[in-house]
């Protein structure tokens, strides 16, 4: 009964959809509190949105904050100062302290400069709660307090940043229309760098949008979209009855702290950004059946939709899930298992003190652990299934899509290998900080839940972008250079391949452990099984140019030759 | 939040929490941890871990919650974890008949890795404040509970704060520690009194006892 009632709701969402969808872009969101109604200024024209503008228009923070042009704000001199910086310093973290000269600037802002009008029905006491996408800016692990005094530096960093932009974008003779622009520099040193340092939020949707090549997908399935949202409509409660089921159930749960997604009191309807995202899941269920629908998928639609319109972010939902996360979210999930054994070698490699903490000695030899990932996968899988939304805090998660869509997905691996890296320092820091602690030597199990509870909660309060960007994931020092996404497309077909003839292995010698096939995460085999079922083929991961190296992939080409 | 820690080390226990997406497991542990309820929280992606100071009749224990993602497909990557649980409690939507048929595949994961005897099962049938739309009713999930030998079998509403404690009160005295008499208690001070101990001795909220003990 449960199915019949999605299924009878989404079609008759789907004939109100085209009216919908026009209503909507056409007058932004009428149900949908708008916040950037409020912060509108009058120097900024308004924007006449069309199907391929994002529907939330994020307001840029330039506009906000002073309702007059940039160029008033900051002299060129300054300017001059600010890209020497750049080109001198370049990913060094000490680029941003050149930045930070720029923070003295005397103008004075408010302390919550995206909050400035009431806007609607909704008072201005309530708006102040809210961030400019509409999250709530304080939560159990960051306090309003906290909030303000890290927004207050941010802001003009992301003011300072846009200015860059626009200077990078006029020398390269691009116009933006309607201040957004549509084309981007050639790839480049310069643009990853700038890319890196964060994409102004009002140029986000755009940006990813260009990046990620979603132009080009689109061309090829003009009016593909249409169609599976008719498709999805006529069979609705059939073959994908129970996908429809599970989408319905999280609609409610995806972001239920975000004002877009929440129904207001005087609504009748439910909210549009709820409606969108209804279609967007139940269009893709439609066109892969392989995925269908899986949780974490609501989140990346969810946040894409703020930033881009219905259509471009069902084929952004297609592009994440086939080229960035492959097989991450199919039925049987083996593209996280193949992930996260790809983690657990980079931790391995680039984590050597951590590692020990991690993977149970007797899984440690062997590779076993690509089979017997280690308990904190489940927890870290979950930062690949949602690209870390609901993992960090907004504007962190902002900043690693940014990269992600120039980057690729091996930024994914990076930034959780900085992750770890935190919650490593936060671990050891506690215990310095505990005397108690220091003097004990904890018992295995102990250990097992300080990481727990650091690997759950240091990401959550990550507020400040920088925190992990520059002193981290691009620092000189922790040298993760190297893992580019040729590396992790090497390893991710390594450990396909290793887990494939485990499981190969397996089934002749007929020890298949069970025939249940959730079992297949955990098969019991004991290390002599792994010994035999795989030859010494280590994973050599690409130090530098090394002669190891070089050795390594001969051998690794000799080895197909012999295949052959 | 590690540096709450007693001298000595407590006795720990793992529950894990499993069902349907949806039923509220998420909320469940809300509900006893914070006793705070919201009508929708985020859907819980992968895996979420709790760790919680307990203190009933003289003795204070140390509980890890673990609330895992509903979805079938996320069934695959749960039950190695479940291998050292000593309590699986495994929740239903009253207003849901589909959770509630579902509820033995959740159980037959935790017995196939856990086997009978070695964990402590919980049938949990929640939102039992929606009278209006229930699907399945008391006995139902009571004959349930019994014909997959489950100990506790229990209604809930974490809307309403009804029977939460109860359960976490049930589970405790199936837990080694409250069973045997001569036991001493780990810690002479009143525990209760630290704020991040749980006390759920005193039965201070409107539960009532109204389901069975099976």
């Amino acid at each position: 009964m449960d199915g019949g009632f999605a299924a009878s709701k989404f079609e008759s969402t789907v004939k109100a959809q085209n009216k919908g969808r026009t209503l909507y872009l056409a007058s932004k969101s009428p149900s949908v509190p708008n916040l950037n109604e409020a912060f509108q200024s009058d120097v900024r024209p308004r924007i006449s949105p069309g199907r391929g503008q994002s529907q939330l228009n994020v307001l840029s923070v330039t506009e906000e904050l002073t309702g007059s042009s940039v160029i008033d704000l900051y002299g060129d001199e300054e300017d001059e100062q600010d890209e020497q910086g750049d080109e001198d310093e370049g990913e060094n973290q000490e680029d941003e302290g050149t930045d930070g000269l720029a923070s003295d600037n005397p103008r004075s802002f408010t302390a919550s400069p995206s909050v400035s009008a009431p806007a609607g029905n909704i008072s201005s006491r309530d708006l102040s709660h809210y961030d400019r996408y509409g999250f709530k800016k304080h939560n159990s692990h960051i306090s309003q307090e906290e909030y303000h005094a890290w927004w207050d530096d941010y802001s003009r960093y992301c003011v300072r940043r846009k200015r860059k932009w626009q200077d990078l974008l006029e020398k390269s003779g691009l116009v933006s229309v309607n201040g957004v622009p549509d084309r981007f520099p050639p790839r480049s040193e310069k643009l990853k760098r700038y890319v890196r340092k964060g994409i102004p939020a009002e140029w986000r949707g755009q940006a990813w949008w260009y990046f990620a090549r979603g132009q080009e997908k689109l061309n090829k399935n003009k009016g593909v979209y249409d169609k599976l949202l008719a498709a999805a409509s006529e069979r609705s409660g059939k073959a994908s009855g129970r996908d429809l089921e599970v989408i319905e159930r999280d609609l409610h749960r995806t972001f239920p702290e975000n004002i877009h997604f929440q129904r207001q009191p005087n609504d009748t309807e439910e909210p549009l950004m709820i409606q969108s995202l209804r279609r967007v899941l139940v269009a893709f269920s439609v066109y892969n059946p392989k995925i269908g629908y899986c949780q974490s998928m609501n989140f990346l639609a969810g946040l894409l939709l703020l930033f881009l319109d219905e259509e471009r972010t069902f084929w952004m939902l297609v592009i994440i899930t086939s080229r960035y996360l492959p097989g991450v979210h199919n039925v049987n999930l083996e593209g996280v298992n193949v992930d996260q054994g790809v983690l657990m070698l980079c931790v391995k490699e680039y984590l050597p003190d951590f590692w020990p903490k991690i993977v149970p000695k007797q899984h440690a030899r062997n590779n076993e652990f690509l089979y017997k990932l280690p308990p904190i996968t489940l927890c870290t899988a979950s930062w690949f299934m949602s690209c870390f939304v609901g993992v960090v805090p907004i504007e962190t998660t902002l900043r690693i899509w940014d990269c992600l869509f120039y980057e690729e997905s091996h930024i994914l691996f990076k930034m959780s290998l900085s992750m770890l890296k935190i919650c490593e320092q936060d671990i050891a820091a506690a215990r310095q900080n505990n005397r108690a602690l220091r003097s004990r030597t904890l018992s295995k199990d102990d250990e097992d839940i300080e990481i727990f509870q650091a690997i759950q909660t240091t990401p959550k309060k990550l507020l400040d972008p920088q925190q992990i960007f520059d002193r981290i994931l691009f620092k000189r020092r922790f040298s993760l250079n190297n893992l580019n996404q040729e590396e992790i497309d090497r390893c991710r077909k390594y450990v396909t391949s290793q887990r494939l003839k485990l499981k190969n292995y397996a089934d002749i010698m007929g020890n298949r452990p069970s025939a249940n096939e959730n079992a297949k995460r955990d098969i019991k085999m004991g290390p002599e099984f792994v010994e035999s079922a795989l030859s010494s083929e280590i994973y050599g991961f690409r130090r530098s140019l090394t002669a190891a190296h070089w050795n390594n992939s001969i051998k690794e080409k000799v080895r197909q030759i012999r295949r052959k | 939040m590690t540096g709450s820690r007693t001298g000595k080390s407590l006795t720990k226990y793992k529950i894990v929490f499993l069902g349907e997406q949806g039923v509220g497991k998420t909320s469940l542990i809300t509900r006893f941890m914070y006793d705070t309820f919201d009508d929708h929280y985020q859907a819980t992606i992968g895996i979420d871990f709790l760790s919680k100071t307990m203190y009933l009749d003289d003795k204070t224990i140390r509980l890890q919650l673990w609330d895992t993602a509903g979805q079938e497909r996320f069934r695959s990557l749960i039950p190695s974890y479940i291998r050292d649980s000593h309590v699986a409690i495994v929740v239903y939507d009253v207003t849901n008949k589909k959770s509630f048929e579902y509820i033995d595949k959740w159980v037959e994961d935790v017995k196939s890795e856990r086997g009978e005897e070695n964990v402590v099962l919980c049938i949990v049938g929640n939102k039992n404040d929606l009278a209006d739309e229930r699907q399945v009713s008391t006995e139902e999930g009571e004959r349930k509970a019994q014909v997959l030998n489950a100990k506790i079998f229990i209604e809930t509403s974490t809307k309403a704060g009804f029977n939460v404690k109860n359960l976490f009160r049930k589970i405790a005295k199936t837990l080694p520690e409250f069973q045997k008499s001569d036991t001493v208690p780990l810690d002479d001070k009143f525990p209760a009194n630290k704020p991040d101990v749980i006390d759920i001795t005193t039965n201070n909220d409107d539960e009532e006892q109204t389901s069975c003990q099976c």
